[in-house]
């Protein structure tokens, strides 16, 4: 058979290798998190007062790079990109816990990734948002009877933007750069008016 | 006419071949559709290898040991499949195969009624990119020959009668009976006034869930989330 | 690092991920496998009676540490420490704003993880999982909350100022 990606979903190595290679994704997931001072709680939350919005340029940066690359690798015939998991939607639990997730970004400083960055290059504080999200996690558990319909509610298929509006995916992967680099430039230009450097 | 972009920052130069990759990404498409490409060798060989074929005997072993590591699909009408189906199967007629959706990851067993339909849709399958295609040898014939109704000799020697004990035992459990080796070896035919067993008489197995579309299951039904 | 060119590593890491493995990157499932292997320590039957940790419990007995998010998260703490490390960014502190006092900054973090668990939860993931990931697969519900995610920071960020600046 041709060497199609996602290599595992064709059987090309079992589970213990996906493990290893999740440490090693890992260590570049981390190692570019903080390369961008992500382990700063002062730098993330620089985002939401105007001041340094690095958060913006690069999880976007991020998001066009990938979505770029699946979108070629696909059209290639490379990548099975009906193989690549796709979370299901649940419309109303995931609009909600969005603006909570915000809330406690703001809060707390960090968002799951981040706190663990920040707790690998000494913070405190990050260490103690890690505890508080083991307590939340457990709370949520326990409390899980209660919030079942809730969390249950609005589920979907799993849809990707061009499904839903009926767009061709091409067109959708333009619109989305377009904005991406709309929004950077918008960005550079509210840093310039809003600017307080944070280390 | 090259100056220009020498003269960009960077992250214009980066903005720039954004907008590029982008724009040329109009024209993407990147879901294959039904067209697939097939390395006839490869699969020759495999052809040739047999490894992809399942006795029935071993079948009806892994049902018995209630294995969950194998999809069984049938692959004839909904009418057939209701009439009788090897237990714990799915239904899954042979046009709709490819559209099904089924676990990639999981080991797949085709039957049909004789070796045909099993034998087609196991290409069609392989040229999808599965890899654990599997097909019961002789399919449903073949599993009423030796599982259902198993041929057992009239005067046993001590090894022979441990085997057809067995046999009796598997074919009591599918809810099948045994045959004289004798009456089939003098041409009567296959399996006169057997009857299949009924819906309801079958061993109660837990079918494995449909494959609706599901994501490809592995051994654990962990969340597959973030 | 020029945050272009680091969000342009995180997106090579991303598609690599897409491509080796079929799924994204993510974290705060990490955190769920970890309750879920603890209480099910102590307490086997409270965890398999709980639908939601039960779903990161397996049926054949190994352990729920065997999970593609967890060893991914130990990765990312050691990716970190080593950009940390080279960057003489290490340091054992407290981030915080100059009006604050650090245990009123700690309290404060806590409560954000708490929060944040809940919202993880019940989006069925975190930036990580459903903002970056969703977000290149262009997944309907993951752009609606990123979105949100966005909305509700800024909503909060006035009234939680004095923490920062």
């Amino acid at each position: 058979m041709a060497m199609t990606a996602p290599f595992y979903q064709y059987g090309m190595f079992g589970e213990e290798t996906s493990l290893v290679l999740a440490f090693l994704i890992g260590i570049g997931f981390g190692f570019f998190l903080e390369r961008a001072g992500f382990g700063s709680a002062r730098k993330l939350v620089s985002q939401f007062y105007l001041n340094d919005l690095a958060v913006f340029k690069v999880m976007f940066t991020a998001i066009v790079t990938a979505m770029l690359g699946v979108t070629y690798l696909a059209w290639m015939g490379w990548l099975d990109l009906s193989l690549v998991y796709l979370v299901p939607t649940y419309l109303v639990p995931q609009v909600v816990g969005g603006l909570i997730l915000g809330a406690g970004f703001v809060i707390g400083g960090y968002c799951p990734g981040t706190s663990v960055a920040a707790t690998a290059t000494g913070r405190v504080d990050g260490l103690i948002y890690v505890l508080g999200i083991f307590a939340g996690m457990f709370a949520f558990a326990e409390m899980f009877p209660l919030l079942k319909g809730f969390y249950l509610s609005g589920a979907g298929d799993a849809m990707t933007i061009p499904g839903a509006f009926g767009l061709p995916y091409g067109v959708v992967v333009f619109a989305v750069v377009l904005m991406a680099v709309g929004g950077f430039y918008g960005a550079g230009l509210l840093e310039k008016k809003f600017a307080a450097s944070v280390e | 006419m090259r100056g220009w972009i020498s003269r960009l920052t960077l992250n214009q130069k980066l903005a720039v071949a954004a907008v590029a990759l982008g724009a040329v990404a109009l024209f993407a498409a990147p879901y294959p559709g039904s067209k697939v490409t097939l390395d006839a060798r490869e699969l020759a060989l495999v052809v040739g290898t047999e490894a992809d074929h399942v006795e029935a005997p071993e079948l009806a072993a892994w049902i018995i040991e209630s294995r969950a590591d194998y999809r069984l699909v049938d692959l004839r009408t909904e009418g057939e499949f209701g009439r009788y189906h090897i237990p714990t199967a799915v239904n899954v007629p042979v046009n709709v195969l490819t559209d099904a959706g089924l676990g990639r990851q999981e080991k797949i067993i085709l039957y049909s009624e004789g070796g045909i339909h099993s034998a087609q849709a196991w290409m069609l399958l392989r040229a999808q990119g599965y890899r654990s295609v599997y097909m019961l040898k002789g399919g449903l014939e073949e599993w009423k020959d030796q599982v259902l109704f198993p041929a057992v000799a009239d005067n046993p020697t001590a090894t022979e009668r441990a085997r057809d004990d067995r046999r009796r035992a598997v074919a009591a459990y599918f809810g099948g009976q045994f045959r004289s080796a004798a009456a089939v070896a003098a041409g009567a035919s296959a399996m006169p006034g057997m009857a299949l067993p009924q819906t309801a008489d079958m061993p109660k197995v837990a079918a494995p869930p449909s494959p609706s579309g599901a994501r490809p299951a592995g051994p654990k039904k962990k969340k597959d989330g973030c | 690092m020029n945050p272009y060119l680091a969000g342009i590593g995180l997106g090579l890491v991303l598609l690599a991920a897409f491509v080796l493995v079929g799924r994204g990157l993510g974290a705060s499932g990490a955190f769920n496998s970890v309750i879920a292997w603890a209480v099910s320590s102590v307490a086997p039957e409270h965890a398999r009676n709980n639908e939601f940790m039960a779903g990161y419990l397996t049926d054949d007995g190994s352990s729920p540490l065997k999970s593609w998010l967890l060893f991914e998260v130990i990765g990312l703490f050691a990716g970190a420490m080593f950009s940390g490390l080279l960057a003489g960014r290490a340091r054992l502190m407290t981030e915080k704003g100059p009006r604050v006092s650090v245990r009123a900054r700690l309290a404060m973090a806590f409560a954000g993880g708490v929060l944040m668990a809940f919202g993880a939860a019940l989006a069925r993931g975190c930036t990580s999982g459903q903002a970056l990931t969703g977000g290149a697969l262009l997944n309907l519900g993951s752009w609606a909350f990123m979105m949100m995610v966005f909305a509700g920071a800024y909503a909060v960020a006035y009234f939680v100022r004095w923490q920062w600046r």
